[in-house]
């Protein structure tokens, strides 16, 4: 494609009132020989974005610079067709005019936040008696402005900063090609594994929006849990009854749908492929065949905690402590009868033990959430089955969340139901079978014993991606659960995790199973993306991934498969899934130079890049999320994108003008596009001050960082390298799981290299900062100028 | 037997936990031999052989005491007034506003969870039930509207067949549906008394007084026959409280010795503090919400002072002569006469009372609630008594027999039904409350004043 470059510089937003538009014209036109470059007021208006149609179709502009506000803002206004257009905005507004100091109408606060610039702007003077002289050289300015000579009324610095990231768009945009988006036929089949309530609710919720579906479970029936409760908690307003539960109807619609297949007694033996074509063979009646599908919802629920490491609350010592799941099989098989097993004596003093194992660091760390509502609801059991029963339950804290304490209160209501916080000290039993509890520090002020028929513990929930054999959760080998490996290469003995297969057995170079961060549930970016999973294609609903209700499986299972139909039709379109939904391109390999050296099939976070033997990479494109954090791992740079590559940030970099004076240092900050670059635009929309000296380049992900760059850079003159990201480890939010990791791992050893070169490693700084954190980078951002400061000039400064 | 066992296992219990285990698993096979929900008499667990092991590890640590809950009595509960009861959840906010209480262990929230768990020997044998004053302040500020008050009261009301023997008069009181058998007794009493053992007449005649005709009630219903019917009454109700105080004074006693409590001082020695404290109104003083309680009840407390010295005034015109030989003086007094002087203060008290505890409750009625069946029971009793009291004088004195006679009649019932009921309805609260007044001052448990 010929590159037709049409420049259009916004002058409204106080952008033309900061800086000289003039001379950005004149970068534009002089330095990057754009053909069309003009100065509008308020582009993103009607008239605004129609001077660029109107340049689209009588110049034939086909790369389109806007200048002007965030990225983020206005995206209708400059919405061409990216497979037409290479669209780069240059954030005027919010990164450079809004953190700047204003010219001349607040000169006490400009003096107070930055001298220097007030030092260097000529119509700014510090001072209170400064205010009349100030307010008297602003139209003076503007006339001057008109007159075609306005730098006297521009800050230096904040004019600079303008044009240093013209320059930087200009090139970005001259560097990028159109994407050529790889559509292929796919398959829009979704198989959901797993048929109880999520699986179910999955699987009609596709059918209905016209997929066809195939549904493999485990079990000889569907159903799962669902159809071993004898009721079902209330889930309709309000909330207060429980009732009989409906699986049955559910199962017959899901029977008598035609767009769905069912195949019971089912294992999947190997799933093989990428989003849109993935080959799944399913092993059933010892025979096995080869699903195509385009997206799997993994619903295969949860496992009750194994009850014989519950021996301390007297589980498998005495005959009439039973847990929650055997109370419901209990009840459900009497058909409302609350007997116990030891004699079958009818039970009307039945005890209940919350956090039985639940949020104890040597069971089960975390709550189950439902335990508490499931033992309100045998409560009910028990009352129900005769009206001088009582159900005593013993609680760390109550935990109904949502509209759920509707029925705690109707349960609190109950005479017959019995509850106080405590702390049960002892269980044992009595000759007649009775189990008698301890409990101290209860409410009831003092230290009490009760006798009970019987023993319900309240046990919680286990992800059933933790395979069977695995009983302690809280002792899992890091990522995926399997066995240390260790093997002898000649870089010394490497210890590494084979992951044991559960369910998928996917045929992934990363392991059969998908990555969990905590007690074994399959992780997904934890605050902004239910049901993704690190593994495009398959997404994961219902107790899997969260110990939750029925009602919150239904919902989950009607919420996954909506992903994976975004995933089936976005992929169709050679499109990426979140984060960077719509983006169509994808990463191209120079195979000609791989050394094999695996590192971009080891750090992919999706798991995109199989290997061969000899460790050559193969893509599997739609397993792609685009955050480049390859191309940051490749040390030959020999993998970008058409609009995305090592050699277009660093030529980015290299256009920065880097001044002679040591007074104006240039800082490169790499900002991460999903929370840095948002951070730093709310900072310039509340007008917080920041540095002058920065530059910024956004990054799809802080992974994509190569450590080329650097050395790039810093031999060029620039005085240090920030590199803004998100949160890592356990507590990450990086949108692509581990790139920010992955960043700071390469930081250590360019830390290493500028150490032995006798540079500062400080000079090159990662930070970990969420989007709500924005008030926080000014701060961090001086403190780091200020340190780059008292280092020194770059050496190379000159050279 | 057994609570040697219960002692045992629990100390064992109490000793570590991983022993305690396979111990208590063996040992209190015997501990639970009682697998009955009603624990009915305290004597399970207040034998006198158990208590003084329990009162000495109690310094240290308490150890575990079996509870038995009672469903039973938490629907008792909850159908005497404290419908709300179960909404609790133990946030304690009520015990932090109750300005009534003691500091340690403060009531009512203990009240109200072992209200839920239907401990009733705990709520009944202490003192804490009585000691609360229904200011309501704890369920105005109670966040789940579990309304603590109105459980304390109902509490308090179903302790009372445990204390005033026969227990179902008690509950006959207490229960809306007797409420035409309660009222029919007196009714049946005065109407023998007028008919047969009275001599009294249903027509009876004007007579001549002091130059004047008029009506006099001595002939509807003779004198007499009312103070011999009454005094009966009355000296019954003061016998049954009697025996109730000391059931009560008992039940607590046991329990503190259970609990390690030891009483500072007798219970006679309290008499004095507690009547001057009755009498000043100190603690119902505390009240926020319902500050004016305090007014109307200290107005209701004379009035009935004062028509007790009317009656024991009229009691000595009228038969005190008779001792040394000479003639009594028999109704009606003259309108100037010290019978008179203390009827009309105590009939004006009485109005004034009655009638600001019925503006009251309707005043507070968003804050704290109308109350139940057992407070509006004495409630229209009392007005009923006032009215038809000064209705009688009133009738009698405008000379209309039609309404008069009737008026008296209906009187007397009143008195009768009050004198009757008294160790059974709410107005038993003044002998209880007291008693837990002296108990709380005697074992130190006691708010400062």
């Amino acid at each position: 494609m010929e590159q037709k470059v049409g420049v259009y510089v916004c002058s409204d937003c106080g952008i033309g009132d900061a800086l000289n538009l003039e001379a950005l014209e004149n970068i534009a036109r002089n330095e990057y020989r754009a053909d069309v470059v003009k100065t509008a007021p308020f582009l993103c208006s009607q008239e605004g974005s129609q001077i660029i149609k109107d340049d689209i179709n009588n110049e034939d502009i086909n790369t389109i610079i806007v200048a002007g506000c965030s990225a983020r803002f206005n995206t209708d206004a400059f919405d061409f067709d990216p497979l037409k257009f290479v669209v780069e905005r240059v954030n005027l507004r919010d990164h450079i005019v809004w953190t700047q100091t204003p010219k001349a109408d607040q000169p006490s606060e400009a003096e107070e936040a930055a001298p220097a610039e007030a030092e260097s702007a000529d119509s700014q003077a510090g001072g209170e008696e400064a205010e009349t002289e100030a307010g008297a050289a602003e139209p003076a300015g503007e006339a001057e402005a008109s007159a075609g000579d306005s730098s006297a009324a521009v800050n230096e610095n904040t004019q600079e900063m303008a044009e240093d990231h013209l320059r930087m768009g200009m090139v970005r945009a001259k560097k990028s090609e159109l994407p050529k988006p790889q559509i292929e036929e796919i398959n829009k089949t979704i198989l959901v594994i797993g048929g109880g309530a999520t699986g179910i609710s999955s699987a009609l919720e596709s059918a209905a929006a016209g997929y066809d579906v195939v549904l493999v479970e485990k079990e000889a029936e569907l159903g799962g849990w669902a159809r071993k409760m004898y009721k079902i908690l209330p889930d309709k307003p309000p909330f207060e009854q429980t009732r009989k539960p409906d699986i049955d109807e559910k199962i017959k619609s899901v029977q008598d749908n035609d767009k769905i297949r069912v195949i019971t007694g089912a294992n999947v033996k190997k799933t093989a492929g990428e989003p849109g074509k993935y080959e799944v063979t399913v092993s059933h009646n010892s025979s096995s065949e080869t699903i195509n599908a385009g997206s799997i919802v993994l619903a295969i629920g949860w496992k009750p905690y194994n009850a014989d490491r519950l021996g301390h609350m007297g589980y498998g010592k005495f005959p009439n402590v039973i847990t929650n799941v055997e109370m419901e099989e209990r009840t459900s098989a009497s058909g409302g009868q609350i007997t116990r097993p030891s004699d079958g004596k009818q039970a009307t003093r039945v005890a209940f033990i919350q956090c039985a194992g639940q949020r104890d660091p040597e069971h089960l760390p975390y709550c189950s959430t439902v335990c508490c509502l499931t033992s309100l609801k045998q409560a009910t059991y028990v009352t129900e089955s005769d009206p001088e029963a009582a159900a005593f339950i013993i609680y760390k804290d109550m935990r109904t969340p949502g509209l759920y304490e509707e029925f705690y209160k109707t349960s609190q209501d109950n005479p017959g139901v019995m509850l106080t916080k405590g702390e049960v000290t002892s269980i044992s039993e009595d000759e007649t079978g009775n189990i008698i509890l301890e409990i101290d520090n209860t409410i009831l002020g003092e230290k009490v014993m009760v006798a009970a028929d019987m023993l319900v513990l309240a046990t919680g929930m286990v992800t059933n991606a933790l395979p069977a054999h695995i009983e302690d959760v809280t002792d899992l080998t890091p990522e995926y659960v399997g066995q240390w490996r260790e093997t002898e290469t000649q870089d010394g003995i490497i210890k590494e995790v084979i992951a044991d297969p559960v369910v998928l057995n996917l045929e992934y170079r990363q392991g059969p199973e998908m990555p969990y961060l905590k007690y074994g549930f399959p992780d997904s970016h934890f605050i902004c993306f239910p049901y993704e999973t690190r593994r495009t294609g398959i997404y994961a609903a219902g107790a899997v991934r969260a110990p939750m209700t029925a009602m919150q499986s239904v919902n989950d299972g009607g919420g996954a498969a909506l992903k994976a139909i975004q995933c089936l039709e976005l992929t169709a379109q050679g499109m990426s899934v979140h984060p960077r939904v719509g983006d169509m391109s994808f990463p191209e390999i120079n195979f000609t130079n791989c050394t094999q050296c695996r590192r971009c099939t080891v750090e992919c976070p999706f798991g995109v890049l199989d290997e061969d033997e000899k460790g050559t990479p193969k893509t599997n494109t739609f397993r792609c999320r685009r955050c480049g954090t390859c191309m940051g791992a490749c040390p030959q740079r020999i993998i970008s994108f058409n609009n995305y590559s090592v050699g277009m940030i660093a030529d980015q970099m290299k256009a920065i003008k880097v001044p002679e004076e040591d007074d104006k240092p240039r800082i490169v900050a790499l900002i991460c596009e999903n929370d840095a670059y948002p951070a730093l635009d709310i900072a310039g929309l509340n007008r917080m001050n920041i540095s002058p000296f920065y530059r910024f380049i956004s990054m799809r992900c802080l992974g994509g960082t190569n450590l080329v760059w650097i050395a790039d850079a810093l031999s060029a003159g620039i005085e240090g390298f920030l590199l803004i990201g998100c949160r890592f480890d356990d507590e990450y939010q990086c949108h692509f799981i581990k790139g920010s990791k992955a960043a700071n791992e390469r930081l250590g050893k360019v830390q290493e290299t500028l150490s032995r070169l006798m540079l500062e490693s400080e000079r090159v700084t990662q930070v970990e900062l969420a989007m709500n954190e924005w008030d926080r980078l000014p701060q961090i951002m001086e403190d780091f100028a200020e340190q780059l400061k008292e280092f020194g000039p770059n050496p190379f400064k000159g050279f | 037997m057994a609570d040697e066992n219960v002692e045992k296992s629990e100390e064992t219990a109490g000793a570590g936990e991983a022993q305690a285990e396979a111990a208590a698993a063996e040992e209190s096979v015997v501990a639970t031999a009682n697998p009955e929900p009603e624990s009915g008499e305290p004597g399970a667990e207040g034998a006198p052989e158990g208590e003084s092991p329990a009162a000495e590890p109690a310094a240290q640590e308490a150890p575990a005491r079996m509870i038995q809950p009672d469903i039973k009595f938490v629907r008792e509960v909850m159908g005497s007034g404290g419908n709300d009861l179960k909404k609790c959840f133990q946030c304690a906010s009520c015990s932090v506003v109750c300005n009534v209480t003691p500091d340690d262990h403060p009531f009512p929230r203990k009240e109200m969870m072992w209200a839920q768990w239907g401990l009733k020997e705990k709520l009944i044998a202490n003192p804490d039930i009585w000691l609360c004053h229904q200011c309501n302040d704890c369920t105005a500020q109670c966040p789940r509207d579990a309304k603590p008050g109105r459980v304390m009261q109902a509490v308090a009301k179903m302790s009372i067949p445990s204390l005033s023997k026969p227990g179902f008069l008690a509950k006959g009181v207490g229960s809306p549906t007797a409420l035409l058998l309660m009222t029919a007794i007196p009714v049946i009493i005065l109407a023998l008394v007028i008919g047969v053992l009275g001599g009294g007449s249903f027509t009876p005649e004007r007579e001549v007084l002091g130059g004047v005709e008029q009506i006099v009630y001595n002939n509807f219903m003779k004198t007499i026959a009312i103070d011999i019917v009454f005094s009966t009454f009355f000296i019954l109700g003061i016998l049954v409280l009697a025996l109730g105080v000391r059931n009560y004074w008992g039940m607590m006693k046991a329990h503190a010795d259970r609990e390690g409590i030891r009483l500072k001082t007798g219970g006679l020695a309290q008499v004095g503090p507690v009547l001057s404290e009755i009498i000043t109104h100190k603690r119902f003083g505390k009240c926020d919400e319902t500050k004016d309680r305090k007014t109307s009840h200290l107005f209701i407390f004379y009035s009935f002072g004062l028509l007790f010295a009317a009656t024991a005034v009229s009691v000595l015109y009228t038969y005190g002569p008779l001792l040394w030989g000479g003639e009594g003086t028999h109704s009606p007094f003259p309108t100037i006469h010290p019978v008179k002087f203390f009827g009309y203060t105590g009939a004006a008290a009485g109005v004034i009372g009655i009638g600001l505890i019925t503006i009251n409750r309707f005043k507070h009625q968003q804050k704290t609630g109308m109350g139940s069946y057992f407070d509006w029971l004495l409630i229209v009793l009392v007005i009923v008594l006032m009215f038809t009291g000064i209705g009688s004088a009133a009738f009698r004195k405008l000379d209309i027999g039609v309404l008069a006679y009737p008026t008296y009649f209906v009187h007397l019932v009143a008195v009768l039904f009050l004198f009757m009921y008294a160790p059974f309805s709410k107005m038993a609260h003044m002998v209880y409350r007291g008693t837990a007044m002296a108990f709380a001052r005697a074992a130190g448990r006691d708010t400062p004043m």
